[in-house]
């Protein structure tokens, strides 16, 4: 087994963060990821970024989707599904959590937990599982909170773990930097993780295959109309016979 | 007092590390941030397990002793730095290796510490 390559599924850049797409490809290049996402919020302008693959490591156009009603979600996923690679929506609300997870085109539902509790319960997980939307643990909260904050996140994280660990839901590791400080060592994630129970291998997928089959799914989609799935791919080519 | 006997020490790990930061860092403020970090995410009991300890820290390079069942932890730890005395930085772990020695010749000699501001070829684009 080669090693694994690590991926960033949040990381926002100039207009939204404060550097730029170059100066954040240099510097995780060195910390060994192979690619980041560039999750700009949908409320900025230009919020979605040419992706690139340049000196060894790839860069994702991506967005993050910032909507303050859940009825507007769909909209705007149908407005970026199209331009982008990546996917994601601003939790953070009750209501914006289920709207997310209970829509197919999302591919990641980005720091889900609210002042109360994790965002996630048993019936959104069942949804996120059957729609694919990964949740996201955004370990900015655990790196960057002191006290109360950091305890809450925590907790919360570990129940949102049992849940998409009992639900199968995916789930992706992510810094949410701001800026190139805010990026940590994918190995340092990895420790993080381990914090609130997640185990090395469950790390090393979330940090590695959940995003490169987000890629790939939707690179490769033979767009398949929301709700319709290919089952089975032999009994279509066999059809044409 | 004699020195305990090898089979009776504590074993230990050596973390080689880079300090990335925007602005060089004096070793003391290294020092009290990380045990600061430490103190404030596993407490004064988790502390003691991991027996942190910085052993050396020139040219933003350095070495970090732990015990050799909590480097998780203490890696853990480290990443949670990230503001020392007012500057940006960032604790890169560059390799473990069970003596100094080891860690210094696989990971430090030779080893170019990132500078974030060489990188920046295109900040003009900054407005």
């Amino acid at each position: 087994m080669g090693n694994p390559r690590f991926y960033d599924f949040n990381v926002h850049t100039v207009p939204d963060g404060k550097d730029t797409v170059k100066d954040v490809m240099a510097f995780a290049k060195h910390l060994g990821f192979s690619g980041f996402a560039i999750t700009n919020h949908s409320n900025v302008e230009e919020p979605y970024l040419e992706g690139s693959m340049q000196d060894g490591i790839d860069t994702y156009k991506a967005v993050e989707i910032v909507v303050s009603n859940p009825s507007k979600l769909n909209g705007l996923v149908g407005k970026y599904r199209k331009n982008v690679d990546v996917v994601a929506v601003h939790g953070g609300n009750e209501e914006i959590n289920r709207a997310a997870v209970e829509t197919p085109a999302v591919d990641i539902l980005a720091h889900p937990q609210t002042s109360k509790n994790g965002g996630i319960n048993h019936v959104l997980a069942k949804s996120a599982s059957h729609n694919n939307v990964a949740i996201e643990f955004n370990l900015d909260s655990i790196i960057k909170g002191r006290g109360g904050k950091r305890v809450h996140t925590l907790s919360f994280f570990s129940k949102n773990l049992e849940l998409a660990r009992k639900y199968n839901v995916s789930t992706v590791l992510t810094s949410n930097a701001y800026n190139c400080f805010d990026l940590r060592a994918p190995e340092e994630m990895i420790a993080l993780s381990k914090l609130f129970g997640m185990s090395r291998e469950e790390a090393i997928t979330s940090l590695s295959d959940i995003p490169e089959s987000i890629i790939t799914k939707n690179r490769n989609s033979g767009i398949v109309q929301g709700g319709v799935e290919i089952v089975n791919e032999e009994i279509i080519s066999s059809d044409g016979e | 007092m004699k020195i305990l006997p090898p089979t009776l020490r504590n074993r230990k790990r050596y973390l080689a590390f880079e300090l990335i930061s925007e602005k060089e860092v004096p070793r003391d403020d290294l020092i009290k941030e990380i045990f600061s970090c430490a103190s404030s995410l596993i407490g004064d009991l988790g502390s003691s397990e991991c027996n942190i300890r910085l052993l050396s820290f020139e040219n933003s390079k350095g070495i970090i002793r732990c015990n050799h069942n909590t480097t998780d932890k203490t890696r853990a730890v480290l990443a949670t730095v990230s503001n020392i005395s007012g500057t940006q930085a960032v604790i890169h772990i560059l390799g473990i290796s069970g003596t100094v020695k080891g860690a210094t010749k696989k990971y430090l000699e030779e080893f170019e510490v990132f500078n974030p501001k060489e990188q920046s070829y295109l900040k003009e684009y900054k407005s």
